[in-house]
């Protein structure tokens, strides 16, 4: 049996969050938690010099915002059982202090393979971050298998 | 002149792997000592890059690099050596059930060769369907050495190949930098194309090669005394 599914679901998006501001004590708090040492990230007036003109979250900051309420009921579900299989982020561009983050979801791929422990579809939802000004600056594609 | 090449490798081109292929000729070429492999095959799952063109990093590490495939059949996973634009017409790649024995066959009269790989894997390996369905026909060579195989999977492999006579090939499975060339393929001849190596594997000579590290053996406990 082949994997089936509505194609129009693929590149559909299907939530948008609203915008979250991005403050400075936010970066701090998550610098800290991560031990993240690097001015650039950490010190106003050294990040000031470097090549972005000003203070900027860690790349993996991307990944502390949150999916729509309504995620994980878009997702869509094949075979019996699943569970996250895991995420890969692509950092596109520094979130700065002052912008407003939105994510937007969609169903980017769905796929069917083969192993040890027998059929599994996988399903791959991307979330998009954009600024306020529009800018992607990081896509976080999540992972879902499903047992079939 | 002989020739030993990885005859399966995944790069980031698969999706379950994160390996770009210049991490993998880095790593060989640093490790040419452990791991003497003159090339690597590229078999990413379920698909064929025909336009895929390597031979800058080839010349930039003096590794070959050979392209291939990894397909999923009704018999478990099958290399697919030789690929072309005729086979990928011929059968959907992505198709995780692709029926093993036109597989087999249908590559052989389009000029390639298709080699099941880690047969002794559960549910993905020949063996097992082996106890369920009738043997394949005009099987060359299976994979009885895979870098990714659990504990019995590889000697399942050997089992297979003397009662049914196959050749025998070996392949790292690599999906991460570090385990490329860990298993090989040594060839008595020397091969420089794809179609170099699909004549080999068909006619040719050539064997399995293990590089992987081995634990030394602990011949005496020590005791300790704490003061």
């Amino acid at each position: 049996m082949a994997v089936n599914y509505d194609p129009a679901l693929i590149g559909r998006v299907f939530e948008t969050t609203d915008p979250v501001p991005v403050t400075a004590e936010m970066i701090a708090k998550f610098t800290e938690a991560i031990g993240e040492t690097n001015p650039l990230h950490t010190d106003p007036e050294a990040a000031r010099r470097g090549p972005y003109g000003s203070l900027t979250a860690p790349p993996s900051f991307a990944v502390t915002f949150r999916n729509g309420q309504h995620f994980f009921q878009h997702v869509p579900r094949f075979g019996k059982q699943g569970f996250d299989a895991g995420k890969d982020v692509e950092f596109v561009a520094p979130i700065h202090p002052g912008d407003s983050i939105t994510l937007s979801s969609h169903v980017k791929e769905i796929y069917e393979k083969t192993g040890r422990t027998g059929s599994m579809v996988f399903v791959i939802v991307r979330s998009t971050l954009k600024n306020q000004n529009g800018e992607v600056v990081a896509h976080v594609d999540h992972r879902f298998m499903n047992r079939t | 002149m002989s020739t030993i090449l990885d005859l399966h490798s995944h790069s980031e081109a698969s999706e379950d792997s994160r390996a770009p292929l210049e991490a993998y000729l880095n790593w060989l070429k640093l490790r040419r000592a452990e791991r003497p492999v003159d090339g690597i095959v590229l078999t990413e799952h379920r698909q064929f890059n025909g336009s895929a063109d390597y031979r800058a990093l080839e010349d930039r590490f003096g590794i070959m690099v050979l392209k291939a495939s990894e397909v999923e059949t009704d018999y478990g996973h099958v290399l697919v050596f030789g690929v072309t634009d005729e086979m990928t017409r011929r059968f959907d790649f992505a198709n995780v059930r692709l029926p093993a024995q036109e597989v087999i066959d249908e590559v052989a009269r389009m000029g390639g060769i298709a080699v099941p790989c880690h047969p002794g894997r559960p549910n993905v390996g020949l063996c097992e369907h082996y106890t369920r369905k009738p043997a394949l026909e005009n099987v060359i060579a299976v994979e009885v050495l895979n870098g990714g195989s659990r504990k019995g999977e590889d000697e399942r492999s050997e089992e297979l190949v003397r009662t049914h006579g196959y050749g025998a090939i070996g392949g790292s499975d690599s999906h991460l930098v570090s385990l490329i060339g860990l298993c090989a393929t040594r060839f008595d001849a020397d091969i420089r194309t794809i179609d170099d190596l699909v004549r080999e594997l068909k006619t040719g000579a050539y064997e399995p090669v293990d590089f992987r590290p081995r634990r030394k053996p602990v011949h005496h406990a020590v005791a300790v005394e704490v003061k």
